[in-house]
């Protein structure tokens, strides 16, 4: 039987596509845009097509993420916490606790040894630290977000980012590039206090097993070197972390499939 | 020092509180019809309060909360707990226009919104002005100065009670003997004379209160009643003990309780909600209801539950004082006992933008979860000014604590 997890995301949707052997046949990223409905008919059928299905071949579909109650056709929906935690448990059994940077919050989440949820925590008081505060800095410096890991390996001193306030962060920013601080030092210095509200996060569901990291900013090798530093321990990147939540959400769906026809 | 109040002042701020009536914020949840009785009769008991508070030969006390309202009954003076009557009136006064005026006054947003909608409430002049204000240090400072602004806008006398933290005798005389002198001040500056007849009366009312809440307490230990957290949590914040009508309160809120007791085998699952309480349609109430039972924190407190030494009022209503205090460890040792009798399974801890002292307990809170592998979540709110809080934001991390409860 053939299940679909989609991740509607505050940026972009993700789709997954898996067979009961709980192997990924195929993935889909759209971004979300003014409907979240739309975004998930446009994600759900691009997936089908790149997997050579369609609806009907479908048994179950589990929605996830900000949007996930706005999708009609889902037989499921739930949050994003529990699909990462079984997102990342089925493609690492050894990670039991999460990192998970999207757009615009962050989440730490402890997993047990079969991928549920024991305890999380997420940012909640403003964007500081997630994904939308490293757009709004890589723009403040002129680097593609895609080349920020490149650049910051590049770094040969410290620069301090003292505002977590992400506005008050593009300010000092651009005052540190006025001031001809070289730029790798300073998306190493973003990267850094990223690190750091991400790693106190992490602390209030207690650290412990492997540590996995998930979301888009996991694209990131500047954010993830920063937080090995910062735990001091290795940080397990998934191939695919966009998806990570839609390949959980499928995955549920997988269970619920077994459930129902045992 | 102001001593007289001008001509129908209290029937005009009794209008000013009707103008400001407006939709309510959502609907109830149908109650049992065994508890219907209870609800009702708490309701005319507080629009009856609320008359008589605003009749202009009445005697208006302002308290904090956990006052010890026993010694305001017996003054015969009407305790007006500014806190929880913004609380109540938050669900049918236009909020918005109280907190636009503590803004237009320049009071900072980041003090909480339960001292914000008080003060809203006295700069739209639609409470009762007070003869006396009464007020503790605990549990909550912010709010100790709170009272001592309203006691200056209004130039009525303020006495203030210091609560020490550490529970002995030397402590406990110690606020036992300030009790003493609130009284005598009372009696000597206003004319609330409160013998000790008086004083005996209200500790036996509160007492005969107490053993139906008790009771009643008693019966959420093994059954799922619902409703019934919520009433005791009323009770407890509308805080009537001392006043003959609050035992009949309490009575019917227990025979209520037996008889859903009959009916409602124990199960499902439990958490309990630490920290401040919104008003009883909220939103985020009525979402998890639909998948978990909520007890409040503070019916279930020790200190709640226990009767006053007739024999010696103060000493024991002093007692009673201390216990309140959130004093950590105490509250640890009152966690371990609620969660072991009240079968707890997830702590829902509810940090109001602004308090210092849930943010303070916060940490011994998660810590305890964690050791007694009680599931957690800490929710960063504002449960009365919605200029703060938007549902679908905090919707989101609640879900995954109900699946994390399944
Ligand atoms: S919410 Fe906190 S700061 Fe506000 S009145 Fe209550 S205890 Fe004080």
């Amino acid at each position: 039987m053939i299940t679909v997890g989609i991740d509607v995301g505050s940026l972009s949707t993700k789709s997954a596509l898996m067979n009961n052997r709980l192997e990924v046949i195929a993935s889909d990223v759209v971004l979300t845009g003014g409907t979240n409905r739309a975004a998930a008919e446009t994600t759900y059928e691009q997936v089908l097509t790149k997997a050579g299905l369609t609806r009907d071949d479908v048994g179950y579909v589990v929605t996830t993420g900000y949007g996930r109650e706005n999708v009609t056709f889902a037989n499921k929906h739930l949050s994003e916490i529990t699909c990462h935690g079984f997102g990342m448990h089925l493609i690492n059994p050894e990670i039991r606790t999460i990192l998970e940077i999207g757009g615009q919050d962050s989440k730490a989440i402890r997993i047990d040894e079969h991928g549920n949820v024991e305890n999380f925590a997420m940012n909640d008081k403003c964007a500081a630290g997630c994904g939308r505060f490293l757009e709004v800095t890589a723009r403040a410096m002129g680097v593609p977000l895609d080349q920020l890991g490149e650049v910051s390996a590049h770094s040969q001193n410290i620069v301090r980012i003292s505002n977590t306030c992400t506005v008050f962060a593009e300010t000092e920013v651009v005052s540190l590039v006025a001031v001809g601080t070289p730029i790798p030092d300073i998306v190493r210095g973003v990267h850094n206090s990223i690190a750091a509200r991400a790693a106190s996060l992490l602390r209030t569901v207690t650290i412990s097993g492997r540590v996995g990291m998930s979301g888009g900013v996991a694209l990131n090798s500047g954010v993830v070197r920063a937080l090995a530093d910062a735990l001091k321990t290795d940080i397990y990147v998934v191939d695919n972390p966009q998806v990570r939540g839609a390949i959980g959400a499928a995955f549920i769906g997988q269970r619920q499939v077994a459930s129902r026809d045992a | 020092m102001r001593t007289e109040r001008r001509e129908g002042e209290r029937a005009a701020q009794y209008q000013n509180l009707l103008g400001l009536m407006g939709e309510p914020h959502g609907d109830r949840a149908a109650a049992p019809d065994a508890l219907i009785k209870a609800i009702r009769m708490r309701s005319v008991m507080n629009c009856h309060r609320l008359a008589e508070a605003y009749r202009e030969t009445s005697k208006v006390a302002y308290v904090s909360e956990q006052f010890p309202t026993e010694v305001v009954f017996a003054a015969g003076a009407m305790p007006w707990n500014i806190e929880s009557m913004a609380i109540m009136l938050a669900q049918s006064v236009d909020v918005n226009r109280i907190f636009q005026l503590t803004q237009e006054k320049g009071l900072s947003r980041d003090i909480c919104s339960f001292l914000r909608g008080p003060h809203g409430m006295m700069l739209a002049n639609c409470y009762p002005t007070p003869d006396v204000v009464l007020t503790n240090d605990q549990p909550c400072e912010g709010l100790a100065k709170q009272m001592c602004l309203a006691g200056k806008r209004f130039d009525v006398p303020v006495i203030a009670m210091n609560t020490p933290e550490s529970f002995d005798e030397d402590a406990i005389g110690y606020v036992a003997r300030q009790i003493e002198r609130m009284r005598e001040r009372m009696a000597a500056e206003l004319g609330l004379e409160g013998s000790s007849e008086s004083l005996q009366r209200a500790v036996a009312f509160s007492n005969d209160a107490r053993e139906y809440y008790r009771k009643t307490v008693a019966l959420l230990e093994t059954h799922k009643l619902p409703g019934i957290s919520r009433e005791l949590q009323e009770i407890f914040g509308m805080n009537y003990f001392g006043a003959r009508e609050n035992v009949t309160l309490c009575k019917a809120l227990y025979q209520a309780a037996a008889e859903l007791a009959k009916a409602a085998p124990g199960g499902g699952k439990r958490v309990i909600w630490i920290g401040q309480v919104p008003e009883e349609t909220h939103e985020l109430l009525r979402h998890m209801s639909r998948e978990v039972e909520i007890l409040y924190w503070a019916p279930l407190w020790n200190a709640n539950l226990r009767s006053l030494d007739e024999t010696r009022s103060l000493h024991s209503i002093a007692e009673r004082a201390i216990l309140y205090h959130w004093n950590a460890e105490r509250m640890s040792v009152e966690l371990e006992r609620i969660c072991d009798r009240f079968s707890v399974e997830g702590f829902v801890i509810v940090n109001v933008w602004g308090c210092r002292n849930i943010a303070g307990i916060s940490p011994m809170l998660r810590d305890f979860a964690a050791r007694r592998k009680i599931k957690h979540i800490t929710i960063n709110v504002d449960l009365v000014d919605r200029n703060n809080y938007a549902f679908n934001h905090v919707k989101n991390r609640v879900d995954a604590f109900l699946e994390l409860m399944q």
